[in-house]
This record gives structure tokens, C-alpha cells and sequence, in this order.
């Protein structure tokens, strides 16, 4: 009877039990999706056990694949092609990519807003490779690729609409000195951390991964600090149409003094925009009406600061008040039509309802990015200014570097969660990304101002830049490669 | 490089010249200039609008002469602006009376960057926007003269036309802009030009050469057209000394005094205003109005007439 008694208690303490799994990766955007792709795709370490965690619903994400919206999404990335070539190779996700959906691109023309002449064209068309910068591809596309892939490979966890309620460590087990009693299915010795959700399942796992984004709770239980700072600025996004489809296919990019406006072209006649704004601009651009920011884009693209100053401060006390086209139509007309056609993005002709959407921007990057059984990818690990299109790559090659750690791991027959296989991940991706970091913020900082020594010195340097075409495509094939 | 200096003269002269020669035969030797004929896409292709395009944005203006942009416009070079400002500034000062000289230096110095600041001023302000694209001029025919005089009495175009038969001038036509190289930009220098008489009439200062400086140090230091800096350093030193001293004394200190504090004048849309109070115009823009330059020298004249009486 007793050992009846002593039974029935220890299933009651292993209801308590958690399930074991080697990997864990908790955030279903891309990185973390990657990630899943990539350690089911590569033969080394397609044994591992591995659950993805999705507060969300990945449901938009299915659907998306089967049957795409007619209008573009808002989140619009630049892959590049290294990007691409590990979903091609590394993944093999790149098959199901909805090929209507995405636009390769050759060349980025970026130019001053102080400065007529300083202008800078970056041309990939002519450079063996396939002629092409970037791709442009919807966030969400990108997600059901590699959705598609998990799918195909199976063999994996997807928990979606499952918040993570609590990752703790292990407590320390009590030594039960009966030896004749059960043997508990969690082994008491293991370290892992153990990951509460909220549907009331637990999992403990050998390597915990967060690809959860900015606030990433992974990261708050590593204990790893991640240092940086708000820039004051908006992101505005929206999806547009060009006057008539560019054949050109040149993504365009105006340094205003309160941050970047980038047209990037999608197929045929749409383009997409991400305007960095001080917050109350990006107030007035969420809230003037459709026609008046239409015509308040193309006046960004081409007319002079004091011009623009000027339609902000009557917006800002109208946003309906369209005395602002007739200014803009009055200044457009003194530029001559020749350069405008040449030097100046094709127009815009409507934005599409509802598109349009506002993300504060920051720039933060953790210390490092492991701890013991924790490896951050992704936002969670470092966020960029999107000036130059490159947050969501540094998640790839984040990816892509830790399944490389993970990978020499497995093959050494040694622990995947061990700090002794992490480190060469931090080594490998931490300098780049630091150094993609700085750069991106200090070409923030060097034209937001309008400091005239300051302008002068860049227009210099983008002029003299734009004159030797041998660093130019230098710099282009280091981002191809 | 300390070499060449222990060279003799001779064998210097050789070294450099030929130095000179085999490095400009390798850059503008055949090849290479075919080469970037052939970059410029102008060596196998024959562009049929050459004939029609013959001043293109790649040519340089250096050394072809530029388009006019608009009726009347002289496109200069370099160096007959050059030679514009050194001639002009010599004949304003031994010859002030000339016009020719004046408007000369007035144009060859307000260079671009002057200009496109004061449009960058005038284009923050709605009454500046509204006058860079109404472009209203003033000419004898635009201002009704005779319905200026019946203007209240101190309406803004009542002091304008009490001032010009007080002075004994008529609204001359004002000489047109010929050498200033964009049209905005010639435009927002034919109005400072043509404005000038009524900065004359606000602060009532005379035509005589003492009160042409005072309101040019006052345009100097409100609107910052570099040819009144100028006249306002230069014009006094062939003045008398009793004229210097009042022009130190008094209105130095009020021009830049009121330059300084009143609002842009450029900004001012005059043909707007003429009913206008002329004393809440003022008080608004912040001018000050300097002591009556005629009555200072009748006062002077009378006591040297009494010192020398007696």
C-alpha cells in the first residue's frame, strides 16, 4: 500500500514535468522562423529537437502564402543578396518565394537636401553577379517562405498564440535519499532553463533563443544588458503608386534634415516609402489627407528645406488645408523640367488606404550576444537605423553564424548550449554588426544637420565619393559578395 | 625633391619640362581622349540633338557663356565680374553721381550666396512668398501719384509722396537687373532696388550724399546687400568733417540700431500698406526715426553764419 501511496505521489509531482527539447526559440518573425529553417535544413543539426514560440498568430501568415492581399503590406525590407543566398542554399526556402511579390533592384541614388549637387549613385547593373543591389520584399512574404520550408521539413514545434509566461532556472533539486523511490523524468542535475507558457505546457531546454524582438524577454533572463538610444524620430511607412511604372528600377533616397526619405520601387508601378521624421512631422503625415500627402512626398523629394518648413508649419495648424498644393506646384515649376525628369524620382501618384503607419526608431546593441543556454538573434540582440535597410540582413547573417556555431557543435559531439560553442557566434557576428551600428548612426547624425561647414564638408565628400566609381563598386560587391 | 635644388638652373628647367611634358602626352595622349569620348557615349553615337541643345548641364560654364534666363539677362563670366566689381567700385567712389557705376557695383557684388539667403528669408514668410510670386514692381505709372495725395495724413503713401515733393524727385523708373545670374534671384534685387525710395520716406531722411549713406547703412544692416557694407565703410571718407561727424554721431548708431532690431524690410509688401498708419507701421517693424537731416543742417549752417558775423 505504501509503495501504491508513494507512486500515486511522485506522478503527481512529475504532472509538474516538463517537456525536453534541444532548442527552443522563442519569436516567430523572421529571424527566429530562419533560424528554425536553417537547423532543419542543415544535415548536421536536422536531429535537433527544436519548438518555435509565437505570442501572435501565424494564421496571416499561412494565408498569405495561399491566397496573397492585392496591395502591398507596409513592412517592406531590402534583402541583400547574401540574404538571399542563404535562403537560397543554406535554407532552400527560396523556392517558395511568391516571385509576383518581389522586386530585384540595380542601383540607389542617395543626395542631399542642403546641397543641390551632392548626390551619390550606387550601380550594380553593370557588375557581374547578376546585375542586381537588393531585392525588395514584403516582411510577411519572407515569414511564409520559411513557413512554407518548416512546413515541408516537419520534424519541428510551432507553437502559435503562445505567450511565454516565465523562464526560470531550475531550482536546485532536493536529494531524496530513498533510492528505492521512482526515478524522476526531469532529471534534477540539468541546468537548463525551463520555459512556462501559457497554454500550461513548460519546456525545458538545452538552448533557449530569442529572436523576440526590442523588449525580448530572453534577453531580461540571460541578465544581458543592451545599451543604445531613441533617436526622437518616427519611421513613417506607406505603401504608394508611381506615376507609371519606372523601368529604371532605382530605389531613391533624400537626406532631409529631419531624416531620410526613401522611395524603393516594387513591382510595377509601386513603390514603397519610409520617411524618418521628427514626431510631430510624423503627426501631420499620418494625419493629412491622401491627396495632400501624395503631393507633400514629391515636394519632399524635390524642393528646398525653407519650402518644406514652411508647408509644415501651415499643416501643422490645418492638416486639411490644401493651399499647400498651389505652394508646391508654385515651387515645383521653378525647377527646370529636364533635371527633374534626370535627377529626381518619378512622381507619386496615390497612397494606398490605410498604409500608412508610424515605428519609433532606435538604435541599441546588447553587450554580447550569449549567455549559458541563451543566444539571442535578431532585434532582440541589436535595432538600427532604417536609413540604410539593413536590420532584418544582420538578423540574417545572425542566423546564419549561429547555425555555423551550432553546426561545428553537433559535429564535435559537444553541448549546443554551452558557452564554449556560443562564443564562436558572438566572435564571428558582434564586430560586424557594431560596426554596421555605428556607421548607420553616425551617417544619421552627419546629415541631420544643418550646420553649413558640416553640409559643405559632405557635399565634399559625397561629390569626390561619387566621382571614384573604383570604391564604388568596391562597396557594392562587399555587400553582394 | 631637395634635389632638384642642387641641380643648376638649366638642368632644372630641362628636368621639370620634361617631367611636364611626358605626364601631359600620357593623359592627353590619343587614347585617353578617345577613351573619354567613348565614357561620354559621344564617339560611336552621333547625338541628333546636338544641334538643338547647344548649351547642355555637362558643359562648362567656364568657358562657354551661359544662356540668359530671362529678358535682359548679361551672362558674364568669372572674370568680367571680376573686372566689374574692381571697375565699378573705383568709378562709385570718384564718381558717385554716375548711375552707371552704382548699379554696376550693386549687382556684380550681390553674389549668390547673399542673394539666396534673403529668398530663403522671404520664402519663410507669407507675405514674402506672396511677393516672389505676385512680383509686383514699382514704376512711375504703377503708384497713382495723385491718388497718393489724397491719403490721409499719415498713411504710409501720404509720407511717400509728401517726402518726394519735399525732395523735389519723381519715382524714377529704377534701372533694370542684367547681371545677376538667376531669375528669382534677379528679381528679389530689382525689388530691393525699386523699394529703396520708400525706406527713404519712412525714416525721412533726405537725398543729399549724408542721408543716402544713413539709409544705406540702414538696408546694410537689415537686409545685408553687400554694395551698401560698402558705401557705408568707403562713401564717408570724401565727405566734410562737419558731415563725417554727424554721420559717426548720429547716424551710424541709429542705422545699425534700428537696422538690427526692426523686422526684414524685404518682407514688406508696400503697394499693400499705403493706407496704413505710418506711425503703427513703424512702431510694428521696430524702426526708429533718426533726428530730420535737413533741419541738423540748416541749424549747423545758421551758427556758422552767426560765428562768422560776429
Amino acid at each position: 500500500m505504501f509503495g501504491a501511496v508513494r507512486r500515486l505521489a511522485t506522478a503527481a509531482a512529475s504532472a509538474q514535468v516538463s517537456r525536453l527539447q534541444d532548442v527552443v526559440i522563442v519569436g516567430g518573425g523572421p529571424a527566429g522562423l530562419s533560424l528554425l529553417a536553417a537547423l532543419k535544413s542543415s544535415h548536421k543539426t536536422r536531429h535537433l529537437k527544436c519548438t518555435l514560440v509565437e505570442g501572435g498568430s501565424l494564421d496571416n501568415i499561412r494565408t498569405f502564402g495561399e491566397d496573397p492581399p492585392e496591395n502591398y503590406t507596409n513592412r517592406v525590407v531590402s534583402l541583400t543578396p547574401q540574404s538571399v543566398e542563404f535562403m537560397q542554399e543554406r535554407i532552400g526556402s527560396w523556392q517558395y518565394i511568391n516571385q509576383d511579390r518581389i522586386k530585384f533592384y540595380s542601383s540607389i541614388v542617395a543626395y542631399d537636401s542642403q546641397e543641390k549637387d551632392a548626390r551619390i549613385q550606387f550601380d550594380a547593373s553593370m557588375t557581374d553577379g547578376n546585375g542586381v543591389l537588393a531585392v525588395m520584399c514584403e516582411n510577411i512574404n519572407i515569414q511564409s517562405l520559411l513557413l512554407s520550408r518548416i512546413d515541408e521539413i516537419g520534424d519541428s514545434t510551432i507553437l502559435d498564440n503562445t505567450k511565454v509566461l516565465d523562464i526560470v532556472h531550475p531550482n536546485k533539486p532536493e536529494i531524496n535519499h530513498d533510492l528505492t523511490a521512482e526515478p524522476q523524468t526531469t532529471s534534477p542535475g540539468l541546468d537548463w532553463p525551463i520555459v512556462q507558457l501559457s497554454n500550461g505546457e513548460s519546456i525545458q531546454t538545452r538552448l533557449l533563443v530569442g529572436a523576440d524582438g526590442y523588449n525580448s524577454p530572453v534577453r531580461k533572463f540571460s541578465g544581458i544588458e543592451s545599451r543604445g538610444w531613441q533617436y526622437g524620430r518616427f519611421g513613417v511607412v506607406a505603401t504608394i503608386k508611381l506615376q507609371y511604372e519606372d523601368y529604371r528600377s532605382i530605389g531613391w533616397q533624400r537626406f532631409l534634415t529631419t531624416g531620410p526619405l526613401a522611395i524603393l520601387p516594387l513591382t510595377e508601378d509601386n513603390a514603397t516609402i519610409v520617411w524618418s521624421s521628427t514626431p510631430e512631422l510624423s503627426d501631420i503625415l499620418l494625419k493629412v489627407t491622401p491627396e495632400i500627402f501624395v503631393h507633400l512626398v514629391n515636394a519632399a523629394m524635390t524642393l528646398d528645406e525653407v519650402d518644406l518648413n514652411y508647408i509644415y508649419g501651415v499643416l501643422k495648424k490645418d492638416p486639411t488645408d490644401t493651399s499647400v498644393l498651389e505652394e508646391i506646384e508654385w515651387r515645383m515649376s521653378k525647377i527646370k523640367l529636364s533635371e527633374l525628369e534626370e535627377k529626381y524620382p518619378l512622381p507619386v501618384s496615390e497612397v494606398i488606404d490605410k498604409s500608412r503607419a508610424r515605428f519609433p526608431l532606435k538604435m541599441s546593441h546588447a553587450d554580447t550576444y550569449v549567455a549559458p543556454r541563451v543566444a539571442l538573434i535578431g532585434d532582440a540582440a541589436h535595432t538600427i537605423h532604417p536609413l540604410a535597410g539593413q536590420g532584418l540582413n544582420m538578423g540574417q547573417s545572425d542566423v546564419a553564424g549561429l547555425v555555423e556555431a551550432l553546426e561545428k557543435g553537433v559535429e564535435r559531439g559537444m553541448d549546443i548550449g554551452s558557452t564554449l560553442v556560443l562564443e564562436s557566434y558572438v566572435s564571428n557576428t558582434w564586430p560586424a554588426n557594431s560596426m554596421l551600428l555605428g556607421v548607420c548612426d553616425k551617417l544619421h547624425k552627419i546629415f541631420s544637420t544643418d550646420f553649413y561647414p558640416l553640409v559643405l564638408l559632405r557635399g565634399i565628400g559625397m561629390k569626390s565619393l561619387n566621382m571614384l566609381d573604383v570604391v564604388k563598386d568596391l562597396m557594392v560587391k562587399s555587400m553582394a559578395r | 625633391m631637395y634635389r632638384l635644388s642642387k641641380l643648376s638652373h638649366a638642368q632644372r628647367t630641362f628636368f621639370l619640362a620634361a617631367t611636364a611634358s611626358i605626364l601631359g602626352s600620357m593623359i592627353f595622349s590619343e587614347n585617353n581622349t578617345l577613351a573619354t569620348k567613348m565614357e561620354k557615349g559621344q564617339l560611336h553615337y552621333k547625338d541628333p540633338n546636338a544641334i538643338f541643345n547647344k548649351l547642355t548641364s555637362e558643359d562648362n560654364l567656364y568657358f562657354k557663356r551661359g544662356k540668359p534666363q530671362y529678358p535682359g539677362h548679361v551672362p558674364l563670366f568669372l572674370h568680367e565680374k571680376i573686372l566689374m566689381v574692381l571697375g565699378s567700385s573705383i568709378g562709385s567712389y570718384f564718381h558717385p553721381e554716375r548711375n552707371e557705376f552704382i548699379v554696376g557695383l550693386g549687382e556684380s557684388t550681390a553674389i549668390s550666396p547673399v542673394l539666396r539667403s534673403l529668398q530663403t528669408q522671404m520664402l519663410s514668410d507669407p507675405v514674402g512668398r506672396q511677393l516672389l510670386r505676385e512680383r509686383p514692381r514699382i514704376t512711375s505709372t504703377s503708384l497713382n501719384l495723385e491718388y497718393l495725395r489724397l491719403l490721409p495724413e499719415n498713411s504710409i503713401g501720404n509720407t511717400y509722396i509728401k517726402w518726394l515733393d519735399r525732395e523735389g524727385v519723381s519715382p524714377d523708373t529704377r534701372v533694370p537687373v542684367r547681371f545677376i545670374e538667376d531669375e528669382e534671384l534677379a528679381y528679389i534685387y530689382q525689388r530691393y532696388r525699386e523699394c529703396h525710395d520708400f525706406y527713404h520716406a519712412v525714416t525721412g531722411l533726405p537725398i543729399i550724399i549724408e542721408g543716402e549713406i544713413a539709409v544705406k547703412v540702414f538696408e546694410f544692416m537689415n537686409i545685408g546687400i553687400p554694395m551698401s557694407g560698402l558705401g557705408a565703410l568707403f562713401a564717408p571718407l570724401r565727405l566734410k568733417r562737419s558731415q563725417k561727424e554727424r554721420l559717426y554721431n548720429i547716424y551710424y548708431p541709429w542705422a545699425f540700431r534700428s537696422g538690427l532690431n526692426s523686422k526684414p524690410l524685404i518682407n514688406v509688401y508696400w503697394e499693400n500698406i499705403l493706407t496704413k498708419d505710418v506711425n503703427e507701421f513703424r512702431a510694428e517693424m521696430g524702426i526708429e526715426q533718426p533726428p530730420d537731416l535737413r533741419n541738423l543742417r540748416k541749424e549747423y549752417f545758421e551758427k556758422l553764419k552767426k560765428a562768422k558775423k560776429v
